[in-house]
């Protein structure tokens, strides 16, 4: 790791920035995701990462995302994607000023859903209803804070939608938070 | 004026109109919370969200969308469909559905646009949000903060119509509640208003909770009697009992609100202040004997006639045409003023000084018979024996003036009052709601008021208790059906030429009064340019 102030030109890849700019990562961890503007934007998988520059265009045609505040999260091979989500939505559901209808229940709900789904307790349809209401939040706000808070769940639960169905999985077969149906 | 396109529909509106009134226009109801045509635009319900196909980008809110050449929005696309029904799913989510309990049942708009626009299964696992229940926050008013669906328009009522700002949104996200400031009450004159603006069962009049659902109230329509503005009302009525009133839409009168003291003035109704039969000398007559006993009081006597301002104008006019055809000498009053039980409340919203619905009605009818007398012209005549007999219409002069009443007195009214008790003879006048007939407001609008229940006890339309006492002289002053009254009065009253009693329509018609010098059937006074 490499703390400092850097100016690099919009264009640079965005492995470079991971890799020579930053240090990399841990040791012995692999790249899980990134999310490349705050934690408002679309997540963005290894392979998308892998051939994306760092500029609007590319990243939004690579992974439909975009640099945003340009505050990049990475998470490595430890990060349990629906931990990540819940804790984002937590931030969302806190944070939406209530003023118009969507995000005002949407975001709370959503935070829901991902608090049970975290927990072992949700079901296949709310994984259904989780990803329909962030798409029925999206758009319809008055501000843009409604689809910051629907575009994570909406490419957290496509992009890695492996790890969602396997929280559905346990909770089905009654074990505990965490533990994975074995395949 | 610019051309825009509603599914397909092209409609020429004022530039500006907002989208989900030039709907209206051609018959598309674009369902909506939080606007009101007479509050300013939140655009925060969501539920007006339409297509937008050119002229702007979509989907957008209706209400926040103001008509510019070549606007065309859809609200018949799959699209809109779902985007109403995920607002419902999401309206619903922290709502108690307390609908069998809820006095807004029947009139709910979350009820409505549910069976319209949502009809979806419920997919909710979390717990609800509680929030206050049965909070008393006013004199009028009781809030259930469950219910709201924050809409915004109580707060923007209080902020922008009485400016008196109690209430607020509190909090954020989900915990977003509606409320009141601590310590402070609902005082103003408004309160019931909120209850009709708020979509839901959130706040609701404490007068009416819990006494009808409303499913089976008829509508009428009619106008407050309570003072000079006029206020375009609905009655709310089963069985011929009043179970309240409401604003009716008026823009150029009331836009779509009433005051307080109007709203509950239903209870007058059925008041035991009621006059509800005739009288005479104090012992209770039929009509006929009653008109009788008044037409033998005032035949051959220095008759006074004291027009009424609470009075319809064809009561007025059927005293112009009694006096042209039985009693030529008699003098004609109109007393400024206002009744000494009058509500003494005032302000620059809606309420007048003046308390009486008909001035200009009364001041135009007594007009006809030459010059008219004032308060101190009536006392100096009665004083010097001028006038020794008064004929009185729904006017307080005795109270009022606190003069003796002279022994031939013949009232007609419609409340027990100081003049009705020093009256030899009382004949009963219905209410203003269940009778027919005009009231002239203070802008000069003429409008209409309608019989939507029966009159109480004997008492009979107020024209049709003066005509009784053309009857009784000897033959009918007037015709019996009010329309044909009010061909022949607008066919006298030079300022109401022109005018029928249908062409009023539901909002009125505005008569130009000119200056009291300008000829003979002037009022006294111009119309205020309110
Ligand atoms: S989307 Fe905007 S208006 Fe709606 S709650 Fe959020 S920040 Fe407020
Ligand atoms: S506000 Fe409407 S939906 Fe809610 S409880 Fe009352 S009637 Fe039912
Ligand atoms: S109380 Fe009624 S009017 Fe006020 S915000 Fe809530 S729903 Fe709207
Ligand atoms: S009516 Fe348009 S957003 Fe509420």
């Amino acid at each position: 790791m490499k703390p400092g102030v850097y100016e690099i030109p919009l264009g640079t890849p965005m492995m470079d920035l991971l890799n020579k700019w930053c240090g990399g990562l841990r040791p012995g961890r692999k790249l899980k995701a990134i999310i490349p503007g705050g934690s408002s934007v679309p997540v963005m998988t290894p392979a998308e990462v892998e051939q994306a520059n760092m500029d609007y265009e590319s990243i939004n045609k690579v992974a439909g995302s975009y640099l945003g505040s340009g505050g990049f999260i990475v998470m490595d091979d430890t990060t349990d994607m629906v931990d990540a989500l819940t804790n984002l939505l937590r931030f969302y559901a806190h944070e939406s000023c209530g003023q118009c209808t969507p995000c005002r229940e949407g975001s709370a709900w959503m935070y829901n859903i991902l608090c049970r789904l975290r927990d072992g307790l949700a079901t296949e349809d709310d994984l259904v209803a989780l990803r329909d209401l962030a798409d029925n939040i999206h758009s319809r706000t008055i501000c843009f804070f409604g689809a910051s808070a629907a575009m994570p769940v909406q490419s957290f639960v496509t992009k890695f939608r492996d790890e969602f169905v396997a929280r559905v999985e346990s909770a089905r077969a009654g074990l505990p938070a965490g533990l994975a149906v074995a395949k | 004026m610019p051309l825009v396109k509603v599914n397909g529909i092209a409609v020429e509106v004022p530039p500006g109109t907002n989208m989900i009134e030039a709907a209206k226009k051609v018959g598309v109801e674009i369902p909506h919370y939080c606007y009101h045509p007479h509050l300013s635009v939140a655009g925060n319900c969501r539920m007006c969200l339409v297509d937008v196909e050119a002229g702007g980008r979509g989907p957008d809110i209706a209400c926040n969308m103001a008509a510019t050449e070549g606007l065309a929005i859809r609200t018949d696309t799959p699209k809109v469909t779902q985007m109403r029904k995920s607002v419902m799913e999401f309206l619903l989510v922290n709502h108690p559905l307390d609908c069998p309990i809820c006095d807004q049942s029947g009139e709910c708009r979350l009820q409505d646009y549910y069976m319209e626009y949502g009809q979806h299964d419920s997919r909710l696992a979390d717990a609800k949000m509680g929030k206050g229940k049965r909070q008393d926050i006013g004199d009028q008013i009781v809030l259930d903060a469950e219910r709201c669906v924050q809409c915004s328009r109580c707060v923007r009522f209080s902020d922008e119509v009485t400016g008196t700002g109690e209430l607020r949104l509190f909090n954020r996200s989900n915990q977003t509640q509606i409320g009141i400031f601590p310590g402070v009450r609902l005082s103003h004159q408004y309160q019931g208003n909120l209850a009709d603006i708020c979509p839901v069962g959130a706040l609701t009049l404490k007068d009416f909770r819990f006494k009808k659902r409303v499913w089976w109230l008829k509508e009428s329509e009619s106008v407050c009697g309570g003072c000079a503005t006029g206020c375009n009302t609905l009655v709310h009525h089963q069985d011929n009992e009043v179970y309240r009133f409401t604003p009716r839409r008026n823009d150029e009168v009331n836009k779509s609100w009433i005051c307080d003291q109007g709203r509950l003035s239903y209870k007058d109704v059925t008041s035991l202040k009621r006059l509800t039969g005739a009288k005479v000398n104090g012992q209770r007559a039929e009509l006929p004997e009653a008109a009788n006993a008044a037409a033998m009081l005032l035949k051959g006597a220095k008759v006074g006639v004291v027009f009424g301002a609470k009075a319809t104008t064809e009561a007025n006019w059927a005293a112009v045409k009694l006096v042209r055809a039985r009693l030529p000498s008699a003098r004609a009053y109109v007393i400024e003023g206002n009744d000494p039980d009058a509500f003494t409340y005032q302000d620059e919203i809606l309420v007048d000084s003046d308390k009486t619905p008909n001035r200009f009605g009364a001041a135009l009818t007594a007009s006809q018979l030459g010059s008219v007398g004032d308060a101190e012209a009536l006392k100096a005549a009665l004083a010097a024996g001028e006038i020794d007999a008064l004929l009185v219409l729904q006017d307080d002069v005795i109270g009022r003036l606190g003069i003796a009443a002279p022994k031939a007195l013949v009232y007609v009214g419609t409340f027990k009052n100081a003049t009705a008790t020093a009256a030899a003879v009382v004949l009963p006048a219905a209410h203003s709601i269940e009778q027919a007939g005009t009231w002239i407001n203070r802008q000069g609008r003429v409008q209409r008021l309608r019989k939507t229940v029966a009159p109480a006890g004997d008492s009979v339309a107020d024209y049709s208790a003066v005509d009784a006492i053309g009857r009784a002289f000897g033959g009918a002053v007037i015709p019996e059906m009010p329309a044909a009254i009010f061909q022949e009065l607008a066919a006298g009253v030079k300022a109401l030429n022109g005018l029928t009693l249908k062409g009023l329509g539901h909002g009125g018609q505005l008569i130009t009064l000119s200056a009291p010098s300008a000829g003979a059937d002037q009022p006294g006074q111009a119309a205020p340019a309110k």
